[in-house]
């Protein structure tokens, strides 16, 4: 345990160095760009796919033309493309990418490779403010985020005081304490939705697996510009994250302010998870799936991991909403069960190989 | 033991009196035990029917005490005259007045069955929509009769209404009503028969969206009002539908059900809709839900109402 302990210190060490850094900063823009380019990809060709057919060659000039000109596209044709589809996958996108990013750096911050906002109840504390928002303020638009953050982030917090007991923490006190306070917030979520009427029962219960459809121009942005923000505290703090990985005391030793870099990744974390269930529901295993895969071909690097697993979040939940979207159109599913239904044999995939 | 309701009380102790008595009986007699007690209703002058899931159902010939498992089933018994017999019914059923007054037994989607064997039904109404199959079998068990109505469109409803009637001896006003009914549905057919169909999207809620499929009765009635649903093809009552095929699918008119129960809930276009022509040309018709989310008398309300909207010249009588 001991020479384990000092091994991986060395290595922290030399990790956080000076050179290697550089290196780092070159390996971590490589990665970012090419993912960058897979995804600005995936956008464009998923923005052809739909339950309606569209020209493509028009729908691609509609799109290059960034909505200036409608290329020959009929009006219906035009609304589809840029104000339905287009902004459904952005929003993909945005999700993906917080829940990736808040899922790679809870997974360094707890060092616990299976800590995940979904199975950590922190969606769930989302899910209960969202709810909670909606029943008590339904008509304030922002009310929805601010109190899915606010959930998020009172989740977190619980979670981590139960994992920390007299013993010190440990990984399986940590999806303990997640188990329970999962379960707890679920109960809640069935108490509210019983309260409600029947009516928004059924709206409900699509919505906690997930659900892209119905969002507002300002919720987009929002998703947006917290899943660009977030990912980018998030990786300003990877270096910090890379030592604690090593153990709290141990990384407070090499002059990392624990206290503080962990209220910052709570923090950012809760925020990018709250403003991605405030639009979009509880979209489970990315946050869990996505840093798994970027670590076995990139490394465990977080400063390489969090933003590359932005990236790649974001690619996944794209082309899982893609599927959603279209397996049994013109009728939807909910995009958390593709996401599940790819994820956890993935998962289980991982386990085995790993 | 707190979830004892003060009115089961009584109750609890006439069972425990009655287990004591029995005890001493064995005690005192012992032919005491070759009478053993019947909880069973009288089933002497009992007859069989098939319900409208094609069960076999064994009621009673006369029916004292029933309850109702559906907002729309509670409308008919009303409607039928047969509302004084009702004993228990669901936190959905607010119409008509009265009909808020009767004990209630949870609601449609979760009754409690310790409140249903309390009020001692001799038949309880079901709608196939509130798929109830475990908790039917749980009343079969305890020989309490379960009439399960099937209604997918308007004929569909009046089929119930005289069903309904034969089953609690109402024929006659069953007959009436059904007969009343139908003849404001053929003024409305007869009124709207020269207009050109409308084409309508039906929207049940927008986030997520919701709409009528092949199977909705409302389906039915908007055909009847002289439009035609873009989602009449798609599979189930109740689709998830793609803003998408929405937009595509051009409609001309939008409905939305709305006030009644549902306060002020789906009083507005989906977001992906607003720019459809129907919203664009201000053809966006807000209509009570409860009369086109209850296969009940009130449908034809709702016909009337959907008529209203997409024809409103051809209705100006």
């Amino acid at each position: 345990m001991t020479a384990n302990t000092e091994a991986t210190l060395e290595r922290g060490q030399t990790v956080g160095g000076l050179d290697e850094g550089r290196v780092t900063l070159r390996q971590t823009l490589a990665a970012c760009s090419m993912l960058l380019v897979a995804l600005l990809a995936a956008i464009l060709v998923t923005s052809l796919f739909g339950s309606e057919r569209l020209p493509t060659r028009a729908s691609i000039c509609a799109i290059a033309s960034l909505g200036q000109s409608s290329c020959g596209l009929t009006p219906d044709q035009y609304a589809i493309l840029l104000e339905i589809r287009l902004p459904r996958i952005f929003l993909a996108a945005a999700v993906g990418a917080s829940l990736a990013a808040a899922g790679a750096s809870y997974q360094a911050l707890l060092r616990n490779p299976l800590a995940e906002p979904y199975l950590l109840g922190v969606s769930n504390g989302a899910a209960v403010g969202t709810m909670i928002a909606l029943v008590f303020f339904g008509t304030w638009e922002w009310s929805r985020p601010l109190m899915a953050f606010t959930g998020a982030l009172a989740a977190t917090f619980v979670v981590y005081r139960l994992a920390h007991g007299r013993a010190g923490a440990s990984p399986e006190r940590l999806i303990l304490a997640g188990v329970i306070v999962t379960t707890f917030l679920s109960s809640a979520i069935v108490f509210v939705t019983t309260l409600m009427d029947a009516t928004r029962i059924r709206s409900f219960t699509f919505w906690l697996l997930g659900d892209l459809s119905g969002t507002t121009t300002s919720l987009l942005a929002l998703a947006i510009i917290v899943a660009i923000v977030g990912t980018a505290v998030l990786a300003a703090n990877a270096r910090s994250l890379n030592l604690l990985m090593l153990g709290e005391r141990d990384a407070f030793d090499l002059g990392v302010e624990v206290g503080r870099v962990r209220l910052i990744v709570f923090f950012v974390a809760s925020l990018l998870v709250g403003s991605s269930v405030a639009s979009s529901g509880s979209v489970g295993y990315v946050g869990l799936v996505v840093p798994h895969l970027v670590r076995l071909s990139l490394g465990s690097d977080n400063r390489i991991t969090v933003p590359a697993a932005a990236f790649a979040g974001a690619l996944f939940v794209v082309v899982a909403d893609t599927v959603a979207r279209t397996i049994i159109a013109p009728r939807e599913l909910p995009v958390g069960a593709i996401t599940a239904l790819i994820g956890a044999p993935l998962f289980v995939y991982l386990l085995k190989r790993g | 033991m707190l979830l004892v309701t003060p009115s089961t009380h009584p109750r609890l102790r006439s069972i425990a009196g009655a287990a004591a008595g029995s005890v001493l009986c064995a005690f005192v007699l012992l032919a005491c035990s070759a009478q053993k007690p019947t909880p069973t209703p009288e089933l002497h002058d009992a007859r069989q029917v098939t319900d409208e899931a094609g069960r076999g159902v064994t009621v009673p010939a006369k029916i004292e005490r029933f309850i109702s498992l559906a907002p729309n089933l509670t409308e008919i018994s009303y409607a039928i005259g047969a509302g004084d017999r009702l004993v228990g019914n669901t936190t959905f059923c607010d119409y008509p007045e009265e009909a808020k007054k009767v004990q209630k037994v949870g609601d449609t989607l979760q009754p409690s069955i310790e409140r249903i064997l309390a009020l001692r039904p001799q038949l309880v109404l079901v709608s196939t929509a509130s798929q109830l199959e475990a908790f039917t079998k749980q009343l079969d068990e305890h020989r309490i009769a379960v009439y399960v109505t099937d209604p997918r469109d308007l004929e569909g409803v009046f089929r119930s209404i005289e069903n309904l009637g034969k089953l609690l001896n109402q024929e006659r006003r069953a007959e009436e009503a059904v007969a009343q009914l139908r003849k404001r549905t053929t003024s409305v057919t007869e009124e709207v028969k020269s207009t050109k169909p409308i084409k309508v999207f039906y929207q049940l809620s927008a986030e997520p969206l919701y709409t009528a499929g092949r199977d909705s009765f409302v389906t039915d009635l908007i055909r009847r009002a002289g439009g035609v649903s873009v989602t009449s093809d798609v599979p189930e009552a109740w689709p998830r539908y793609s803003q998408e095929a929405a937009v595509a699918a051009r409609p001309e008119a939008i409905i939305l059900p709305t006030d009644g129960s549902m306060g002020s809930a789906n009083s507005e276009v989906a977001d992906g809709l607003k720019r459809s022509p129907a919203a664009v040309s201000g053809k966006v018709y807000r209509i009570n839900g409860d009369f086109l989310s209850r296969p009940g008398p009130r449908a034809v309300d709702g016909l009337e109402a959907l008529a209203h909207a997409l024809h409103p010249e051809a209705l100006k009588k």
